[in-house]
């Protein structure tokens, strides 16, 4: 198909994804699925059940298992179907299996790559260690803008300075010693998604962060005004 | 006298008092009210019981309510014991208070939506969904700085009748055209809540599995 750009977006952070749990989200208008099975393993789907089209993010986790809502079809981690309650007795043909798409973790945040043979390197902002989750947030703005917006976007953090971590990541780092990481999802048109998390010895507490998510919702006023 | 509810079974609304009245494990009487297509909430009949039209209505022992969330605290107010679902303390009562307010005032932008795709009301339908999105915005904001704190309700360690009262239409959202995709904050609390004990679903709200 060669539908999607081989690159990296953010879809979630990763704490907010629970184990048991099938979550929907949307990447340049394609729907996709995020589920994370007893196991803790994050899986990435096309938001689409084979057999009748349903949205998988509407379905239930079993296990390590997606359970379809509309007519309970199980599917493994690797897309494949495993269970038709109405046939118990049947092995699913291998032919029935859900679109799978990468799914990695790096600073908190979970990453996909829709294109069809994803080869470019995950983001890399250095060391694994010391990133805290602040929060997820969506803005009414396109991507491309949003990543324009940020750098003369007015935070309420004293002395922030706006930079560039590459494809898709704005930097934030401020008089304090604090950077934000910003990771841009691009959503459609009209709406992009922001992931935050933050390095620094003032994001450690939850009330440092607290005041750090506050200052997120300022920033999504200030790039909606703009 | 027993509690009487005049009911509808796909309402969000009356969803909120029959989670409650389960919540408590109360008996109650139900009094279908035939809302679509029969529109028996605009019948003289029903005009006599509540002259704006509305449901629900609660019956309760002489006392005759409407306003769902009016509804929700004389229930917590009466039959709990525990003021759990209703506390009084004045770290929290307010709190409970603004939410229920935002429950039947910003948040019934997203019951408009519903009315609109799902029973052919006439509205403006784009300004009923963005102004829904504008709402669970400022919950999902709140639920998110309540996830940094530790919490997992809106007001509060336990769930109260603020809870209640913004899960119907949050959780019915899809049926006008509203997604969860922006929220990641508010699909945890409502996974949480179905997964309260004697959580009772309805149409178009699984049961937690």
């Amino acid at each position: 198909m060669g539908e999607f750009r081989d690159r990296w977006t953010a879809v979630g952070l990763e704490h907010q994804v629970e184990p048991g749990s099938s979550n929907p989200a949307i990447v340049d208008g394609h729907p996709l699925a995020i589920w994370r099975g007893e196991n803790g393993q994050p899986n990435i789907w096309h938001d689409r059940c084979p057999h009748r089209g349903m949205r998988l993010s509407f379905g239930f986790v079993r296990g390590d298992t997606l359970r379809c809502i509309y007519h309970g079809w199980g599917y493994e981690s690797g897309g494949q179907c495993v269970s038709i309650p109405a046939h118990p007795e049947l092995t699913p043909p291998k032919t029935i299996c859900a679109k799978v798409y990468p799914a990695t973790t790096r600073y908190g945040i979970l990453w996909t790559n829709l294109a069809d043979e994803p080869s470019s390197p995950l983001p890399d902002l250095g060391p694994e260690e010391g990133w805290h989750p602040l929060r997820s947030l969506y803005v009414n703005c396109p991507a491309e803008t949003t990543a324009d917006r940020l750098r003369g976007a007015d935070c309420g953090v004293p002395d922030a300075k706006a930079g560039n971590g590459g494809d898709g990541i704005a930097t934030i780092e401020t008089g304090s010693g604090l950077t934000l990481l910003i990771a841009i999802q691009a959503v459609g048109a009209d709406k992009a998604g922001l992931h935050v998390v933050a390095r620094g010895e003032d994001a450690r507490a939850s009330g440092q962060r607290l005041e750090l998510a506050r200052k997120m919702q300022r920033l999504r006023c200030a790039l909606e005004a703009q | 006298m027993a509690i009487k509810l005049h009911d509808y079974g796909l309402s969000g609304s009356c969803y909120k008092v029959r989670l409650l009245l389960d919540f408590l494990e109360l008996d109650y009487e139900v009094e279908k009210i035939d809302f679509y297509p029969g529109r028996q909430h605009k019948s003289l009949d029903f005009l006599e019981i509540n002259p704006l039209g509305q449901i629900p209505v609660l019956d309760d022992d002489g006392t005759r309510l409407r306003d769902a969330q009016a509804i929700l605290c004389h229930i917590a107010n009466k039959y709990d014991a525990s003021g759990r679902w209703l506390p009084h303390d004045p770290a929290r009562f307010g709190q409970v208070m603004m939410w229920l307010m935002f429950a039947g005032g910003e948040l019934m932008a997203a019951s408009a939506a519903r009315l609109h795709d799902v029973m052919g009301y006439r509205l403006d339908i784009e300004a009923a969904r963005r102004n829904a999105h504008a709402a669970f915005r400022i919950l999902d904001d709140h639920l998110t700085e309540r996830e940094i704190e530790g919490g997992q309700w809106i007001v509060g360690e336990e769930p109260t009748v603020a809870d209640i009262a913004c899960f119907p239409y949050t959780a019915l959202a899809g049926d006008g055209g509203i997604g969860h995709e922006d929220y990641p904050a508010l699909r945890n609390w409502m996974r949480a809540f179905r997964r309260l004990p004697r959580f009772q679903p309805m149409s178009g709200i699984a049961e937690f599995t």
